[in-house]
């Protein structure tokens, strides 16, 4: 737990050093953002093409810098000192902690501006913010362990998104949903059970599997 | 040799009794016929995922690359299997609403499937080393296969589809003609046992490449 915790700290802080990743996200959020205001105006009466869009820009816009979580250890050969110091699934588990909260801060970015730029209809709140959660954890699993995966390969970045997006494909459509389904006033109960199953299978798998991902 | 003309004699056979002798469904007509390609290729794909996700877990678990061997083959024809029940599907849907492709829930969550194997096809070709490459994809393949039963089994439940089990199978028991029941099943049984010699085959395949690789 501890090491958990310091690898969390060694992440904020080696990301907040240069904000490389950061940066690259929100800038990359923002531009998508202006690119479909500048497309299609502000649309408050659809919002069915509101919420694909929403959840377009946030999965891009992870996907765009998510993976540089272990490809910068694999590019400073860091990665062999911090196993000296930690297991794999305290790394992976560390990492995790470290997307989500990354994803976090992007969330809370983009969403404002975006909820502002396309004049979205208001939001209810709860349902709003329970199948963003949903999402982000699914999205932050599915980043770490494809992001440890894709950082041995030869092409290393490249493929992160060909790779990553397959598995978000379920999420990014029960999501887009249920964001639709809470702005209609409908029932979202179908959508959130979706996304918590999803989360939880992939968290699971990914307990179980972390100690796999490095070996010598 | 025996297994080879065995299949083909059994599949060859229940076609001809199913294309010419076996009654139609009332609201399918002449589309029925599709039924005994289209639906034992959907349950190969499947059947072949299992398999090959099984084998990503016997390989972690035992770590010898026949397990391995196994994964990949059976992802390769799965993949194929998997191509063949979306073009069926796709011809059927063309004749029965109209439309090549529509999004159609089971389109989609067939759609997802074929770019989550050929995600993984593309991984294995990305990673160098026999270990490292069965290890990882092994990693990846459970994973990738949390996404499946979503996808196969409850998307299209809780979303409205045009698919026809509900249509000709409302109560969820197999309610059909006695001799098109009897053509399904044996084109089941076919089917999975084609799958059995192509695995069979593609294992040995991939055994005396590795072999090749070494002496050269």
């Amino acid at each position: 737990m501890l090491k958990v915790w310091a690898i969390l700290m060694k992440e904020c802080r080696s990301e907040w050093r240069t904000r490389y990743g950061l940066n690259a996200a929100i800038l990359f959020a923002v531009t998508s953002l202006t690119a479909v205001t500048f497309a299609a105006g502000r649309i408050p009466d659809r919002p069915d093409i509101l919420a694909a869009l929403l959840w377009l820009t946030l999965l891009f816009a992870a996907l765009s810098s998510m993976s540089h979580a272990f490809v910068r250890e694999m590019e400073g050969r860091t990665m062999l000192l911090l196993r000296l110091v930690a297991s794999p699934t305290e790394i992976a588990v560390g990492k995790l902690c470290f997307n989500l909260l990354f994803l976090v801060v992007v969330e809370a970015v983009t969403i404002p501006l975006f909820l502002l730029l396309t004049g979205a209809p208001s939001v209810r709140w709860s349902a709003f913010l329970g199948i963003l959660g949903l999402g982000t954890v699914s999205l932050a699993a599915s980043s770490t362990l494809v992001g440890a995966v894709i950082a041995q390969t030869r092409s290393r970045g490249a493929l992160f998104a060909g790779v990553s997006l397959p598995l978000l494909l379920p999420v990014l459509a029960a999501g887009v949903a249920g964001t639709l389904a809470q702005w209609e006033g409908s029932e979202i109960a179908p959508y959130v059970k979706l996304l918590t199953a999803y989360a939880v299978a992939l968290l699971g798998m990914s307990l179980l599997l972390y100690d796999h991902l490095w070996e010598d | 040799m025996i297994w080879r003309i065995g299949i083909f004699l059994w599949i060859a056979v229940t076609m001809t009794v199913a294309l010419l002798f076996a009654p139609l469904v009332p609201v399918l007509h002449e589309t029925t016929r599709v039924l005994y390609f289209h639906i034992p290729a959907a349950w190969v794909t499947v059947v072949a995922l299992g398999w090959s996700m099984l084998q990503s877990a016997l390989y972690l678990w035992k770590r010898d690359l026949k397990y391995d061997d196994h994964a990949a083959a059976a992802a390769e024809l799965g993949l194929i299997f998997c191509v063949a029940a979306t073009v069926s599907g796709s011809l059927w849907a063309k004749a029965m609403w109209g439309s090549y492709w529509n999004w159609d829930p089971r389109e989609t969550s067939i759609f997802f499937i074929l770019l989550l194997y050929g995600a993984y096809l593309a991984l294995r070709a990305s990673i160098e080393g026999d270990e490292k490459r069965a290890r990882l994809s092994a990693v990846y393949s459970l994973v990738a296969f949390v996404a499946v039963p979503p996808l196969m089994f409850i998307v299209p439940r809780i979303y409205s589809t045009l698919h026809p089990d509900p249509i000709i199978n409302p109560q969820g028991k197999i309610d059909m003609d006695p001799l098109i029941r009897e053509c399904f099943f044996s084109m089941l049984i076919g089917f999975t046992f084609l799958f059995a010699w192509l695995q069979k085959l593609r294992v040995r395949v991939a055994r005396l490449e590795r072999r090749f690789a070494a002496e050269v």
